[in-house]
């Protein structure tokens, strides 16, 4: 049998803040005017030998890095030529499809989703992975009518997405108006041929969906992860639904590395391979103060815990 | 000079960068600490960044626009009285810079967005009982270029619009006993002598801000502006660089960061190359009364640049 490589590829989703150059030809001289290591978080150049060298051959990028990568590469083409000489090709973008329950927002839903379809294109990439509306908080709870809205909206980007060759994903955070009430009827009312699904690992068992389950009720649906962990599964909803929770106050983390919380990774790993899933899978390392550090750590877990039982 | 009058802008914090432990600068216990450190630091009053890209995706913690301290404190006196507790006994000023806001070739979202969110801080800043409401008059010139190419083309335009928005808020400024002043920086689209015709066309109550390095790299003599400009100052920044353009930088879509050799432009106060000292020397000869603030933006670390500006300020002739 030929061996035609692994099932899983790994990619980051981007959480660096701006990263002001795009390479920095004066290293030394920079280092040395604080001695700091601002120098080491400052160039895309390094950002992407990073990734490269924890072999994660993927980026996902935000929609917020746009207005810094852009005006800093001149284009997403640029940008994209630069990150694959470093070894690493940008997988799909991330998009919030803002207010597409409301239906006199329809027009601007689909509008701005297929701007974002296109920008991906550009960066040469395949997946969109939607957040379906804004925060409960100010929104919710949605009627009937509104849950279908947004499937109308996803439905009319994800026709333009596949035609364009992009997979959308729907992809919910636990604080979304999309909740865990109505999260499975949104899925169900979507057209499986044209939107699919990005299982954020941590976010949906926050919001209290079973990971292993889910994964197991939903596989045919799923296009990519997001792989992270959580020591927070199951918050109730007075916390899901309350103004701006995902950064808490007093510094409290919703997210880890993987290996770092108490989800059951290694049973979605076993059904992974059960299910015999092919694709990439991004690892997020959002409330992280270290991303290096945090890529490494996953990295390790990876090879030691999670590759061995399916790859 | 009365230093204990002197303010430090929270600009010192890096929000928008990449750095290890840059995210606990959006959680509110962060800021609640810092106060206190600002002002076990020397400061009893601080300048506040206007940032409206806080109120967008649930980041409220960062208290720098009105969304945030709303969310957190559910109204400016309780976010006033929480400074007091720590220490800080006042908010000299409210800074705001529209670079959000040029993101695509559509001017009227640019100078919509500027003005309606530029209103909204101008407000904010009467509710902190600001003295002064700083704006940056331009994005970034090698912003704008980078949407608009024709630029030169549309400057008369441009200016013209500007000139519209600033008197706006000069006439809301007025009625709520805020000084609206022009920040004077050289990478902008009135950058050099040009700020100076812009405060020309708008109401006497607009004042210029004084900004030692902005001066500094734009090869303006500090002492030299302030007195051609006496009496039309309506703050002072202490700010220090070592930066000198020449590679015309100023252009660049991202001045803040030449491209061409990487540099902190911006340096702690007292360890770049502008002489604050003599600047300090020359505000107490001219019997400058108005607000000063330091600002230690771009710094490596801010507890470090705290410290580095009160050493400076130990220097200064009291």
């Amino acid at each position: 049998m030929t061996n035609i490589g692994p099932n899983i590829r790994y990619a980051n989703m981007s959480h660096w803040k701006s990263i002001p150059y795009k390479k920095i030809d004066n290293f030394r001289e920079f280092y040395y005017e604080d001695n700091t290591n601002s120098a080491y978080y400052s160039d895309w150049d390094n950002i992407l030998k990073y990734q490269s060298a924890l072999g994660f051959d993927g980026i996902e990028i935000a929609p917020w890095d746009m207005a810094d990568i852009l005006p800093l590469f001149g284009s997403p083409e640029n940008f994209t030529a630069f990150a694959k000489e470093r070894g690493v090709s940008v997988i799909g973008m991330f998009h919030g499809a803002h207010a597409s329950h409301a239906a006199d927002h329809f027009d601007e839903a689909v509008r701005s989703g297929r701007e974002a379809v296109d920008t991906i294109v550009r960066f040469g990439g395949t997946y969109m992975n939607t957040c379906p509306t804004q925060n409960y908080y100010g929104t919710g709870p949605l009627s009937r009518e509104e849950v279908q809205q947004c499937a109308k909206v996803m439905n009319e980007i994800g026709r333009y997405a596949t035609d364009h060759g992009v997979k959308i994903g729907l992809h919910n955070e636990f604080f979304c108006a999309i909740n865990l009430s109505n999260h499975r009827e949104l899925i169900e009312t979507t057209d499986p041929r044209f939107v699919h699904y990005c299982i954020d690992t941590a976010q949906i068992s926050i919001m209290g969906e079973d990971l292993l389950k889910f994964y197991d009720d939903y596989h045919e649906r799923i296009s990519t992860f997001h792989l992270k962990d959580t020591a927070s599964s199951n918050q109730p909803d007075s916390l899901r639904f309350s103004q701006d929770p995902e950064i808490t106050d007093d510094g409290m983390r919703w997210f880890w590395e993987p290996g770092m919380g108490n989800l059951d990774l290694k049973g979605l790993y076993r059904l992974l391979k059960q299910h015999e899933f092919k694709g990439w899978m991004s690892i997020e390392y959002d409330g992280s103060p270290d991303l290096l550090a945090s890529m490494a750590m996953t990295r390790y877990y990876l090879d030691k815990e999670l590759r061995p039982i399916y790859d | 000079m009365h230093t204990e009058a002197i303010a430090i802008s929270l600009d010192l914090i890096n929000r928008h960068y990449q750095e290890p432990n840059r995210n606990r600068y959006e959680s509110k216990y962060f800021w609640e600490e810092l106060y206190r450190l600002i002002a076990a630091s020397g400061f009893s009053a601080i300048e506040i960044p206007y940032e409206p890209v806080w109120q967008f995706g649930g980041r409220s913690g960062v208290p720098m626009n009105r969304y945030c301290v709303n969310t957190k404190y559910e109204n400016a006196a309780n976010y006033r009285a929480l400074l007091k507790e720590c220490g800080i006994e006042r908010v000299t000023g409210i800074t705001f810079d529209p670079n959000l806001f040029m993101r695509n070739d559509n001017l009227g979202f640019y100078f919509g967005a500027t003005g309606h969110f530029a209103q909204e801080a101008l407000a904010h800043a009467a509710d902190m009982g600001a003295n002064y409401f700083a704006i940056s008059p331009s994005p970034f010139y090698g912003r704008i270029l980078q949407y608009h190419p024709d630029l030169e083309g549309q400057k008369e335009a441009f200016t013209q619009r500007t000139i519209e928005l600033l008197g706006g808020l000069a006439a809301k400024a007025a009625e709520l006993g805020v000084t609206l002043v022009l920040r004077h920086e050289y990478w902008g689209l009135f950058g050099g002598e040009q700020v100076v015709s812009l405060l020309d066309a708008l109401p006497e109550t607009v004042k210029l801000d004084l900004d030692t390095a902005n001066l500094f790299v734009a090869g303006i003599s500090a002492a030299d502006f302030l007195a051609a400009h006496d009496g039309r100052i309506g703050c002072v920044h202490l700010t220090d660089t070592d930066f000198v353009d020449t590679a015309d930088v100023w252009k660049t879509p991202n001045p803040e960061f030449p491209s061409h050799r990487a540099t902190q432009v911006f340096r702690d106060p007292g360890t770049g190359s502008v002489d604050l000292l003599e600047i300090a020397g020359l505000l107490d000869r001219l019997n400058y009364q108005g607000p000063i603030t330091c600002s230690a933006r771009q710094t490596r670390d801010p507890f470090r640049a705290l410290l580095r500006t009160r050493s400076l300020l130990n220097q200064f002739q009291k």
